[in-house]
């Protein structure tokens, strides 16, 4: 059910408790990619890692960056605990980069891990795998796209060694392969289910097949140009993607943003997330069976889009964020019919929300199906509806507020069932918040200017952000150098760090209820992939 | 008969939707054609799971490396005559992502493409006006000739130009009638 929970630990200084435990052994930097910046070496990173964990139940791994630095490679670990967000600091020879794992301590830290060892060759001790995760099957060995010296053009595939037929297997266990072409699925990814009768016992999921190389190209592009390749990870929630970007940028230039301009960003956000939360509740009726409530919600979407199309000129990529503000201002005579929209919207909300309390056959095929305990959730840094679902209260907008969330009141919807069905009533609900959002936006929206010029040239320096995207929790770190290039860009997607909740809730369900539940995780492998 | 399997061919053309490597926004357009304020099956385009079935492939995105292999053996997999629509900007040309390193660009690097979609996405509507323009030139020649010869006897309309006038006041009041006869038949 709804609920307005307290962490009873949200207390904890967790600066603090690094300093009694590990002090002359680590240095702390305060006020540095994020609250602080813990700078390790030799291993420490677990110590202190396991200190963060003990002494709250809520510290998650958001995301793992690896950073060509010359001789060395930096891996940096960003950590939220339940009230502060930090990055511990660790390096490795480049000729040697071996580093323990973490995924003892923390087991959602698994994908993250992977992911830095196929794409800048760090050798995490404990956590490999045979063959490319994100990477083509046929990509030659040794070679680290991230890595500073390797050129796109340079890079040479090995030639697909010639198929060999393969005798199918017979028996009470078989492998069914999801993808990366299925009627299931609207992107390609590959999920190989072992199924014991009609019982899945395992899922190997095998990412990478929408894997652009976005970090490595946003490299060779100005700030600017950037600002559209990033909104480009993800077609569905792309403004909130070139959000983070910007600011991020904005921090390391230290710009304010003007007011209004924050509160258009504010209804620009709300918008992709409507549409974003139709379009899964939406998709969702479609993996069950049940298309009339696929179609009526589609249908109702289709005034977002025009929304959307109204306040940025196009349906899809608003394009609307920019460095120190936004590229268009809201008309005083648009507002009347965005209004009308909402309200029409919000009326039909009663019967959805009737639909997805009240419906058999939401019922039989979402309720305790693919539960995610609030143990595990904790365990595998679980983000977004997917944690909210599960009972754990982590809203960027609530514990970091961006933009003008500070101040405009809203409520942040929590269940505890962790099931299927409480995902989508997370987003039902969140509909309705993000029409409130909107509304009070408009009915507040602060006069002067929607942008300030800044420089195009940004100085030398590193920042970390995180805003709450649709999908959950978005993360990007951002390197300058000091010139108009960045050195490095990181994006972490909510999609990404949800992928170890679907293998943890698929064990041991029946094989058909495995497309509802992973509908319910709202996958997006363009973001997962990048 | 084959005239009758061009005839079923354009009047309902059984697409195949492969994503190869597109950031989801061309995708959620293509599924948007399907829904109700854009509703494409009206024109008997029908969305088809299996490659087996297909007509049309519909391909978005910018064809990773990973993708490539596959896309063909999807493409070998469709029964002749196929016909390959390439829909975004990264489908026809490789678009903000050309060049990257796990990127091979374009569709028609990989299979040949009947006809090219631009935009970042397109809207639905120009999928819809592209995959109208490839039906109309999979029709066989004979229909196509048939409006001509329509047209031709319109000719001598135009030779007499001062009596155009006349005609459009006549329609407007035959077209009258239709709308009154059919407003009751609406409240009914």
């Amino acid at each position: 059910m709804r609920r307005q929970n307290q962490t009873p630990n949200s207390n904890i200084d967790i600066i603090n408790v690094i300093e009694t435990k590990l002090k002359d052994k680590v240095q702390i930097q305060l006020g540095q990619l994020g609250k602080a910046a813990i700078v390790t070496s030799n291993g420490l990173h677990r110590d202190v890692l396991k200190a963060m964990v003990e002494a709250d139940e809520k510290t998650a791994i958001i995301a793992i960056t690896g950073l060509d630095l010359g001789a060395n490679l930096g891996v940096l670990y960003h950590i939220r605990t339940s009230n502060a967000f930090l990055t511990i600091r660790a390096e490795v020879p480049k000729d040697n980069p071996k580093i323990q794992t973490v995924i003892d301590i923390i087991p959602g830290a698994v994908f993250h891990e992977l992911e830095v060892s196929d794409l800048l060759g760090v050798v995490f001790e404990g956590n490999r795998l045979p063959g490319h995760f994100v990477l083509s099957e046929y990509w030659p060995e040794g070679v680290y796209p991230l890595r500073k010296d390797v050129k796109a053009s340079e890079i040479k595939l090995n030639p697909p060694p010639p198929e060999e037929e393969k005798q199918p297997e017979y028996g009470k266990i078989v492998k069914i392969i999801i993808g990366p072409q299925h009627p299931a699925l609207l992107e390609p990814e590959k999920f190989a289910v072992t199924v014991d009768g009609e019982t899945v016992t395992k899922v190997e999921p095998r990412i990478g097949y929408v894997h652009r190389g976005i970090e490595k190209a946003a490299e060779s592009r100005t700030y600017l140009q950037d600002v559209y390749l990033i909104e480009r990870i993800c077609g569905i929630c792309n403004t909130i993607h070139a959000c983070n970007f910007v600011e991020g940028v904005e921090k390391i230039l230290k710009t304010e943003v003007p007011p209004r301009a924050k509160y258009l960003r504010v209804i620009a956000l709300e918008l992709n997330r409507l549409h974003s939360h139709l379009l899964t509740l939406g998709h969702a009726g479609l993996e069950i069976g049940y298309e009339t409530l696929f179609q009526y919600f589609w249908r109702d979407r289709e005034p977002i889009m025009d929304l959307i199309e109204l306040t940025s000129g196009n349906r899809v990529y608003a394009s609307l964020m920019t460095v120190g503000g936004v590229r268009r201002d809201l008309k005083d005579t648009d507002l009347p019919k965005i209004k009308t929209t909402l309200e029409d919207l919000r009326k039909k909300l009663p019967f959805y929300r009737q639909i997805y309390r009240d419906e058999p056959s939401i019922k039989a095929r979402m309720q305790k199906v693919g539960v995610l305990k609030r143990e595990d959730a904790l365990k595998l840094c679980v983000v977004g509806p997917v944690a909210r679902g599960s009972g754990v209260d982590i809203d960027v907008r609530k514990d970091e507020p961006y933009e003008a969330y500070g101040e405009i009141p809203f409520k942040e919807i929590v269940y505890t069932e962790g099931d299927t069905w409480a995902r989508m009533n997370v987003r039902m609900n969140e509909v309705e918040e993000s029409i409130n959002i909107i509304e009070y936006a408009i009915d507040h929206l602060p006069t002067g200017p929607f942008r300030v010029k800044a420089p195009r040239v940004v100085p030398a320096g590193e920042a970390v952000n995180r805003v709450e995207a649709p999908r959950g929790e978005l993360f990007c770190y951002i390197k300058s150098n000091g010139t108009a290039f960045p050195e490095r860009v990181k994006v972490r997607t909510p999609t990404y760090a949800n992928i170890p909740a679907f293998l943890k809730t698929a064990i041991g369900e029946n094989i058909a209820d495995v497309p509802p539940n992973f509908v319910s995780l709202d996958p997006c492998f363009s973001c997962t992939d990048r | 008969m084959a005239n009758i399997i061009t005839w079923a061919r354009v009047k309902s053309p059984w697409v195949l939707h492969f994503n190869s490597g597109a950031c989801n926004g061309c995708d959620i357009e293509i599924v948007a054609l399907l829904t109700p304020k854009y509703d494409v099956e009206r024109f008997g385009v029908k969305l088809e799971p299996s490659p087996r079935h297909a007509d049309v492939l519909l391909v978005t995105g910018c064809v990773t490396q990973q993708c490539a292999e596959r896309l063909k053996r999807v493409y070998d997999q469709m029964p002749q005559p196929k016909f390959v629509v390439a829909i975004g900007a990264c489908a026809c040309s490789g678009g903000v992502f050309a060049g990257n390193y796990n990127v091979v660009g374009g569709v028609d690097k990989v299979i040949p493409v009947t006809a090219y979609i631009p935009g970042c996405p397109p809207r639905p509507e120009a999928i819809l006006d592209g995959v109208v323009k490839l039906l109309n030139a999979l029709s066989p020649p004979k229909p196509k000739k048939q409006p001509k010869q329509v047209k031709t006897p319109e000719l001598p309309k135009e030779e007499a130009k001062p009596e155009v006038a006349k005609p459009e006041a006549v329609t407007q009041q035959e077209v009258k009638p239709i709308v009154e006869e059919a407003k009751p038949n609406a409240k009914q």
